[in-house]
């Protein structure tokens, strides 16, 4: 076989049924980073209208404040509530709590890293991120 | 710097993000309905109280640092090499002081009531 047959470049790494949940969590991890400081960019960018006047704050306004507004918004609030949730997973990981000991490795060579505890923590932020999407649904379309 | 001390101050900075964006959430929904929050007045308010200019100068720098540091994470995971990883910190740095400068520039003119 040739090298490049085997070869599925960001496809085969971004393909989350192989690899589990962890490597759905490290993608989702990295795009609701991009889409969160993109989001930041724009706010800056949105908020710096307050120094040309009242005018423009609500010219801003109207055209912030829609329902894709609002549906874009709901998206920040859940990619932030993952990304929060996630991170400290992460961050307790790196710190060494939830691995697992460090043990011989034997048959079938299942790491203690990917344990139980961490993938119910992914399932917890997903959960968290959808939660807190419903409530900002309520506060931004009325209850 | 060493790439340990940079991803401390990656987690240090998310973790100072959280509780101070959460201030920032709250102010929003809690002090008055989520509409009349977003009134002029009431956002040149926020501004011209001190601690709350603070705040956001604080939420501006804290999530540039963290944000940026973590685009230039994820472009060094996609390739690697003396130059391209260069070029890639240095236009993260200053795609941070920028962004910066910008907000800092908004957070000075509001609340001086420059307007």
């Amino acid at each position: 076989m040739k090298r490049n047959e085997n070869r599925e470049g960001i496809k085969g790494m971004a393909n989350p049924g192989r690899y589990g949940i962890e490597r759905f969590a490290y993608w989702l991890m990295r795009i609701t980073g991009l889409g969160l400081l993109a989001y930041f960019i724009g706010h800056i960018y949105e908020t710096s209208n307050i120094v040309n006047g009242k005018t423009a704050w609500e010219n801003m306004l109207s055209m912030t404040q829609t329902t894709e507004g609002h549906v874009l918004l709901t998206l920040v609030i859940g990619m932030c509530v993952f990304h929060t949730a996630n991170g400290i997973r992460v961050m307790l990981g790196h710190g060494g709590y939830g691995v697992g000991k460090p043990a011989r490795p034997d048959y079938p060579y299942t790491p203690a890293s990917q344990n139980n505890m961490h993938k119910l923590c992914i399932y917890a932020s997903i959960g968290l991120a959808a939660l807190a999407m419903m409530y900002g649904m309520s506060v931004l379309f009325g209850e | 710097m060493r790439e340990s001390t940079i991803m401390k101050i990656h987690y240090g900075t998310a973790l100072a993000a959280v509780v101070l964006v959460a201030v920032h959430v709250l102010f929003r929904v809690t002090m008055m309905n989520y509409e009349d929050s977003l009134a002029y007045e009431n956002v040149l308010a926020n501004y011209k109280y001190l601690p709350y200019a603070i705040m956001l100068e604080l939420i501006l720098v804290l999530l540039s640092v963290h944000g940026f540091n973590g685009l230039r994470v994820i472009l060094l995971e996609l390739k690697q090499g003396r130059s391209y990883e260069k070029a890639v910190t240095y236009g993260c740095i200053a795609g941070m002081a920028g962004l910066i400068a910008y907000g800092s520039r908004t957070i000075l003119m509001a609340s001086m009531g420059i307007t």
